[in-house]
């Protein structure tokens, strides 16, 4: 196997980049940046909610400091307070993971205002990226070819403008996109298949974004489809080096969320690889990104590549590269964060980008119910197992018996393989997705082992439409039924059949070794009288909805 | 000892009734995936198992290859019986009695779309209910008149809680 060694990012002189960060996040990434972090013998500081008091990236810091309510708005997205925690327990940089604040210039600057650093792109970056509109201008101004679309927002607003717009949207062909400025997560977008749709998809892409963001600005842009979603991973010193790590493909979506990423994307040529992460390289170099981010294309029928936006922060789907590359992105994000120059392992990894050695796949497994178009199921976990051996990786938060809150993203473990090629990533996928078992509520897993069993995924047909495409839900679920109601009777009958013969025990004053097969271990459930049976049996009916 | 004919509702289902197999000849799980399926996950794994309740009654939780069910089982000739007793009876459903609307997944109401004596019709959107970042919105099963109204926008449910009340 040809999987490049894991580079251990602890410079010569062995002081770490700094003594304590605090981490303003949740769940896996914030248990993710932990485990760097004491690797690199830095202490931390976690941040929970109400809903969190428990939760594992508590218990996993050195110190804990709570923010607020469950409610985000209360709790993980209170600026004010993160940077009073940093500052009350002597923390000297704070790491936002993705999500929650990691994307807002405020924040950013309300934390170097502090005279603390912030663990990733700066304020200005994420301004000038933050904006849609403005990411598209910088990448086309340095002839990095963008979505065919406008690059003012659409005068919504005034009746006499409405000829312009409708002959902009000609220009730029239909079907379109009416899209969101400061979008994000597919909100404020409205497909137009025609110029009659125009207006009200206008008005309503406005009202929308306006809503969601404060900003009602959108703007023009063609669709391209079927296309596949492909990414560069970005890293960018202080003094202006800006590498390519490499780019992942995340075209199976649904709802523009990302189901399934994995990195090199398959079927790239060297040289279409390489023109690629030049586009990546050269658009963040005209935005003076540095730390973490990543570029976002499009890649059509015809294999162009289409610039689409720039994440300025540390992406959910990061460690597909880390396996490929064999990097800690974090540890590179907190180096650099120091002040400290891109690391020669880091420039090494980028002149190997265009040509990988290994294969790497993330699977997204999340309280979600596949049969029913990926309804959020939050609830208590029952019984957690996740998948170990050769070539896989899993990041999570969660352990057996743990609640699941409402209030935040349904997002409950990252699963990751990693092989010499696709082939053997697959493979270890298969079997490590067959290796986990989540008792208490409904979970992806059932899509996403139809995923990896599917000839299209097997031979890399990947489009973002693959779900709209291949996913039948509810035929998949009802294939089950008939089994689960026996397996229920059985199970049910079992435990009756322990009760009776405990109750057998019990008058005969005996031991209930003439039970049938099964009754032992079950018999716990029925016949408990100690307190900790009590206890396990409460648990138990938790799970339940009631 | 014998295992009797179960009666098993799967929510979503009609009920079915099952032959139940001692757990000792539990054989080797069958065809419940694609012949290709591998063994892992054609293995039904029972999760949580309620105890019996009154009227003999005893819920059930059952994975297999990722799918999670519900049931309820119960033995076939009690479920019988009860079904006799329960024709001999007027149908409170049928009449047309209170509907109790309750939340289906825990979250935050973000808006309640009826007040008290509202009419309306079946499959009308109730109130909308947030849950991990995604808005669900609750509609009506029936048509009717909204007998009360039991939460506001800015709460909290969980699971079970009575929202609205349909007459």
């Amino acid at each position: 196997m040809t999987v490049s060694a894991p580079v251990l990012s602890v410079r010569k002189d062995g002081a770490p980049p700094f003594r304590t960060v605090l981490i303003a996040n949740r769940g896996e990434i914030a248990m993710r940046i932990i485990r760097t972090c004491r690797d690199l013998g830095i202490k931390t500081v976690a941040v929970y909610s109400d809903a969190d008091a428990d939760a594992a990236h508590v218990a996993a810091a050195d110190r804990a400091v709570r923010l607020g309510p469950a409610p985000a708005a209360e709790s993980y997205l209170r600026a004010d307070r993160i940077v009073e925690a940093a500052l009350a327990t002597g923390a000297e940089a704070i790491h936002p993971g993705y999500g929650f604040l990691s994307e807002r210039a405020t924040f950013a600057r309300l934390v170097t205002d502090a005279g603390l650093a912030f663990i990733g792109p700066d304020a200005d970056a994420i301004d000038a990226l933050g904006d849609k509109l403005a990411a598209r201008r910088t990448a086309h101004a340095v002839g990095v070819p963008v979505v065919p679309g406008t690059f003012e927002p659409a005068a919504t607003d005034r009746a006499d403008a409405v000829e312009g717009i409708i002959a902009a949207a000609e220009r730029v062909g239909f079907p379109l996109l009416v899209k969101a400025s400061a979008g994000g997560g597919g909100r404020g977008m409205r497909r137009v298949a025609a110029a009659s749709e125009l207006p009200a998809a206008l008005a309503a892409g406005a009202a929308e974004a306006l809503a969601a963001f404060g900003d009602g600005s959108v703007y023009l842009e063609r669709e391209v489809r079927p296309a596949r979603h492909i990414e560069v991973q970005l890293l960018g010193d202080n003094a202006g080096s800006i590498v390519a790590l490499g780019e992942r493909d995340c075209s199976v979506q649904r709802r523009h969320q990302k189901l399934l990423e994995e990195s090199p994307a398959p079927g790239l040529t060297d040289a279409e690889r390489a023109t690629l992460h030049e586009f990546a390289v050269r658009a963040a170099t005209a935005a003076r990104l540095h730390n973490a981010a990543t570029a976002e294309f499009l890649f059509d029928e015809d294999r162009r590549f289409w610039f689409l936006e720039v994440n300025a922060r540390l992406q959910v789907e990061h460690g597909v590269t880390e396996l490929v590359t064999g990097l800690d992105l974090v540890a590179e994000q907190l180096w650099i964060a120091a002040g400290h120059p891109l690391d020669d392992a880091v420039r090494a990894a980028a002149a190997r980008a265009a040509r990988p050695t290994a294969h790497a796949i993330e699977v997204r497994l999340s309280a979600e119910d596949p049969a029913v178009a990926f309804a959020p199921a939050p609830g208590r976990v029952g019984a957690w197992v996740m998948p170990a051996g050769p070539g896989v990786r899993v990041d999570s938060a969660i352990r057996p018996g743990e609640r699941i809150p409402p209030d935040y993203d349904p997002m409950i473990a990252k699963i990751l393989t990693v092989g010499p090629d696709r082939e053997v990533a697959i493979a270890r996928m298969s079997r490590a997705l067959d290796e986990v078992v989540v008792t208490g509520i409904q979970t992806t897993l059932p899509f996403h082992r139809a995923l990896l069993r599917s000839e299209p995924f097997q031979t890399a047909t990947l489009s973002t439409a693959h779900v709209d495409l291949y996913w039948d839900g509810p035929g998949e679920r009802a294939r089950h039924v008939a089994k689960a109601a026996q397996a229920a009777a059985t199970a049910a009958t079992a435990a009756t059949v322990a009760v009776v013969a405990t109750a057998a025990a019990v008058v005969t004053d005996r031991a209930p070794a003439a039970g049938p097969a099964g009754a032992v271990s079950l018999r716990t459930d029925d016949a408990s009288t100690t307190q900790w049976r009590q206890r396990g049996r409460d648990d138990a009916t938790d799970r339940w909805p009631r | 000892m014998s295992a009797r004919p179960q009666r098993v509702t799967i929510a979503g289902q009609d009920p079915q009734t099952v032959d139940a197999k001692a757990s000792s000849e539990d054989e080797r799980p069958a065809d419940a995936g694609a012949a290709d399926t591998p063994p892992a996950a054609r293995a039904a794994i029972v999760g949580a198992v309620g105890s019996l309740d009154r009227d003999g009654r005893r819920r059930v939780e059952v994975v297999i290859d990722g799918w999670r069910f519900e049931a309820i089982v119960e033995d076939e000739a009690r479920a019988a019986l009860r079904d006799r007793a329960s024709r001999d009876r007027p149908d409170a459903m049928a009449a047309g009695g209170p509907l109790e609307i309750r939340a289906i997944i825990p979250g935050r109401v973000v808006q309640v779309r009826v007040t008290v004596d509202d009419a309306v019709e079946a499959d009308e959107a109730l109130l909308v209910v947030e849950a991990m970042k995604m808005q669900n919105e609750l509609r009506s099963p029936r048509a009717g008149t909204v007998a009360r109204v039991e939460v506001a926008a800015g709460m909290n449910v969980e699971v079970g809680d009575l929202l609205v009340v349909i007459g």
